[in-house]
C-alpha cells in the first residue's frame, strides 16, 4: 500500500487535534474559570488543550497548502509491507505479554522471528528465544530483584 | 567554599571504587544503546531508571549520566563506521565521517571523533564547574512567577531556535503539557483527564512515553528502511590513533568555535543536536573555499559537530540541576530520576546536597576520559553488534523496551501505552515533528503548572506579575524575544546538511 505524505499529515493532525479537544472537553467539565480561591482544577489543561487544537489546525492546513507535497509518497509499497510484517507480531507480543506474562512472551517472540524472519532452523529458533529469556530473568528477578510480569504458565514450572 | 574545593570534595565522593566500576559499567551500557538503532541516549537512561531504585542518589546519578556519555560516544562510532546516526546528535557526523572511513581511514575518523568529542565535554565540565555556584546563588532570587518564566523561557527557546516547522514544535510541546496533566492533580487532589481509565489515575509516565516515543518509534522507522548494514572494516590500529593525536592540534580554531557554539546551545535549551548542526555549518563557512569540500571527509567536518555535540551534552546538566530545566531530552529524563529519587532540582539542591551536584560534576571529567579510552579499546567489539542479523536484534531491542516499560511501574497497561506511543512516535518523527520539546514538556509540566497557579495566586489573575521586578520581566522578554525575533527577519537557521558525496 503507498501512502501520501498529506494523509499522514492530516492523521497526525488530527491525533495531535484529537488530543487537545480531549483535553479541553475533559477540563471544561472540570471547570477551567476563576474562583476566590484560586484557578480551578481545569484551568491550565483548558488552556493547553486550545493551543495544541490551534497547532493542529494550521499543521494541517499548513500541509494542504504544501503544493506537490501531496503526491510525494510517505511509505512506498514495500515498505509498508515490512512494516506491516512487523507490526503484527508485535501487537501480538503485546498482546500475549499481558496474557501469558512477560518471559513466555518474549521468548515466542524473539523465536518467532528468528524462525520466520531470519530464516533460522527451528531448533534454533527456539533455543535463541529461550536462551534471551532466561537472560532477562538473571538480569531482572536475580540481579536487580525487579519481578517482571508472569503470567499462567511460570507457577506450572514452580516460578513465582 | 569556592567552587574549587567543592570540586574536590566532589573528586573524593567521585573517585571510590564502587563509582568507578558504576562509570565503566555505565559507558559500556551506553556504548551499547547508541550503537543500536532504536536504543539512544533518552531511553536507554529510561531503561535503566527503574532499576536504580536500589542505589543512593548520587551512584545513581553517575551511573545515569556516564551512561549518557557512553551513548554519545557510541552513537558516533555508528556513525562513522555504517553511516547510521545511533542518535540524532550524531547525524552531522555522519556528512564527513562516513565518507573518510570508507576512503580507508576508519581509525583516522574515529580517533578525530573521539578525541574532539572528549575535547568537547571537558570544556562543558569545566564551563560548569566556573559557573555553577553563580547559577546557583542566582537561581536563589527566584519566586514562584521567575520560575515560570523560566519554564516559558526553555519553552519559547525551543519553538525559536529549533529547526523544524514551528507549530510542529508548538503541537509537541502542548500535547506533552496535556499529557502531563493526566491523573490526580497534586494541588487541588482532582483527578483529571482520565476519561474513566483506572489505570491512568496515577498518571503517564514519561519513561513509558520516552521508551515508546525514542524506542519503539525508532525501531519502527529502521524496519520501514529495510535495514541493510553497509559496514567499513572497523579495526584500530594504535599508530594510527597516536598519529591523529598529533594532527588534532591543527583543529584547534574549530575545536575551540565548536566547543563555544555547544556550550552554549547547551546551556540555553538548543540541544545537542541543533549544537552539532550549527557547529558543522559555522565550520564548512570558516573553512572558506580552501581544502577539499566539505562532505567528502574533510576532518573539520568531524572534529566540529563532535566537538559542539558533548559540549551540549554535558553543559545540558547546568541548567538541569540549578534551574530545574533541563536543555536536551536526556536530560529530561534524568531529572525525572532526580525527581523520583526524591530530589528536587533547583538552587537548593547546591545547597542541601553538595555530594550530590559536585560528585556528579567531578565524575563528569572523569567518565569522559574513561569513555574515551574505553571506546577506543571496544570499538570492533561494539561494531560487530551490528553484524547480528537484524531479525535477531531487532525483536530483542523491541522486547527490552517493552520490559522497560513494564519496570516503570509494574503495570500491564504500560506495555499498550508503549505500543500506542511508538506507533504515535513513528509517525511524527517522519512528519519531522521533533519529539524532545514533548519529553521536555512533560517532565516540566507539573512545574510550570505550579509556578503558574502560585502566579497567578499571588496576582489575583494577573498576567501583569510576569512584568511586575526587573528579573522576571527580563527573563520573560528574553523568551518573548525567542519566539517572535526568529519570525521576523526571514533569517531563520535551518539545517543545511550537504549533499553526501558517495
Amino acid at each position: 500500500m503507498r501512502v501520501g505524505r498529506l494523509p499522514a499529515e492530516m492523521l497526525a493532525a488530527a491525533l495531535t487535534g484529537g488530543l487537545g479537544l480531549a483535553g479541553v472537553l475533559g477540563s471544561a467539565e472540570l471547570g477551567a474559570s476563576w474562583t476566590e480561591s484560586g484557578p480551578e482544577p481545569g484551568y491550565f489543561p483548558f488552556y493547553v488543550g486550545l493551543i495544541l487544537i490551534a497547532a493542529a489546525l494550521g499543521n494541517g492546513v499548513m500541509a494542504l497548502r504544501a503544493r506537490g507535497a501531496q503526491d510525494e509518497a510517505w511509505l512506498e509499497p514495500e515498505q509498508s509491507r515490512r512494516l506491516l510484517g512487523f507490526l503484527v507480531p508485535l501487537l501480538a507480543y503485546v498482546a500475549g505479554s499481558v496474557w501469558l506474562g512477560l518471559y513466555v512472551a518474549s521468548a515466542v517472540y524473539v523465536a518467532f522471528n528468528a524462525r520466520f524472519r531470519g530464516g533460522y532452523r527451528g531448533v534454533v529458533a527456539v533455543a535463541i528465544g529461550a536462551a534471551f529469556t532466561v537472560l532477562l530473568y538473571v538480569v531482572f528477578e536475580m540481579a536487580f530483584k525487579v519481578p517482571l510480569l508472569k503470567g499462567p504458565l511460570e507457577p506450572l514450572l514452580g516460578i513465582h | 567554599m569556592d567552587n574549587f574545593s567543592l570540586l574536590m570534595g566532589g573528586f573524593g565522593t567521585a573517585l571510590t571504587p564502587l563509582h568507578i566500576a558504576l562509570m565503566i559499567g555505565g559507558v559500556l551500557m551506553g556504548l551499547v544503546v547508541g550503537v543500536l538503532p532504536g536504543l539512544g541516549a533518552p531511553n536507554g537512561v529510561s531503561l535503566l531508571i527503574p532499576l536504580t531504585f536500589s542505589l543512593d542518589p548520587t551512584s545513581a546519578i553517575i551511573l545515569l549520566s556516564s551512561m549518557y556519555w557512553g551513548a554519545l560516544f557510541g552513537g558516533s562510532t555508528t556513525s562513522i563506521l555504517f553511516n547510521i546516526p545511533g542518535e540524532p546528535s550524531s547525524v552531522a557526523t555522519t556528512f564527513d565521517g562516513y565518507p573518510m572511513a570508507r576512503r580507508g581511514q576508519p581509525t583516522r575518523a574515529l580517533t578525530l571523533a573521539f578525541m574532539s568529542a572528549g575535547f568537547g565535554a571537558l570544556l562543558g565540565v569545566v564551563v560548569i564547574t566556573l559557573l555553577a555556584g553563580w547559577a546557583a546563588r542566582f537561581a536563589l532570587r527566584f519566586g514562584a512567577p521567575e520560575y515560570f518564566a523560566v519554564y516559558f523561557l526553555a519553552f519559547a527557546a525551543f519553538i525559536g531556535m529549533g529547526t523544524g516547522a514551528p507549530l510542529k514544535i508548538v503541537a509537541s510541546l502542548s500535547a506533552g503539557l496535556l499529557l502531563s496533566t493526566v491523573g490526580m492533580d497534586s494541588v487541588t487532589g482532582v483527578v483529571r483527564l482520565t476519561y474513566g481509565f483506572t489505570d491512568l489515575l496515577g498518571g503517564i509516565s514519561f519513561l513509558v512515553v520516552v521508551i515508546g516515543l525514542f524506542g519503539l518509534g525508532e525501531i519502527l522507522a529502521t524496519v520501514q528502511e529495510g535495514l541493510r548494514f553497509r559496514g567499513v572494516a572497523s579495526r584500530i590500529r594504535l599508530g594510527d590513533v597516536l598519529a591523529t593525536m598529533a594532527e588534532l592540534p591543527r583543529y584547534w580554531a574549530t575545536l575551540l568555535r565548536s566547543g563555544v557554539v555547544g556550550t552554549w546551545m547547551g546551556i540555553t535549551p538548543g540541544g545537542p543536536t541543533a549544537a552539532s548542526f550549527m557547529s558543522y555549518g559555522v565550520a564548512r563557512q570558516a573553512s572558506g573555499k580552501s581544502g577539499p569540500a566539505f562532505g567528502t571527509g574533510r576532518p573539520e567536518g568531524i572534529v566540529a559537530p563532535e566537538a559542539a555535540d558533548h559540549s551540549a551534552g554535558t553543559c545540558a546538566m547546568l541548567p538541569m540541576l540549578a534551574l530545574g530545566v533541563p536543555s536536551s531530552a536526556t536530560a529530561a529524563v534524568m531529572m525525572g530520576g532526580l525527581m523520583i529519587w526524591g530530589l528536587t532540582p533547583g538552587p537548593m539542591l547546591f545547597a542541601t546536597k553538595p555530594d550530590f551536584v559536585w560528585g556528579l560534576i567531578a565524575s563528569m571529567y572523569v567518565s569522559n576520559v574513561v569513555a574515551v579510552i574505553l571506546v577506543l579499546a571496544t570499538v570492533p567489539l561494539f561494531a560487530a553488534l551490528l553484524r547480528i542479523p537484524f531479525a535477531i536484534i531487532g525483536p530483542i531491542i523491541v522486547a527490552i523496551c517493552l520490559v522497560g516499560a513494564y519496570t516503570v511501574s509494574s503495570a500491564g497497561f504500560d506495555l499498550w501505552l508503549a505500543l500506542v506511543f511508538g506507533l504515535v512516535g513513528y509517525l511524527l518523527t517522519r512528519l519531522d515533528y521533533p519529539l524532545a520539546p514533548l519529553i521536555l514538556a512533560m517532565v516540566l509540566g507539573h512545574k510550570a503548572e505550579n509556578a503558574f497557579h502560585q502566579s497567578m495566586i499571588l496576582s489575583d489573575g494577573s498576567l501583569g506579575i510576569f512584568f511586575s521586578n526587573p528579573l522576571v520581566a527580563s527573563i520573560m522578554a528574553i523568551a518573548l524575544a525567542l519566539l517572535i525575533l526568529p519570525r521576523l527577519g526571514g533569517l531563520r537557521r535551518r539545517r543545511n546538511p550537504p549533499e553526501v558525496v558517495e
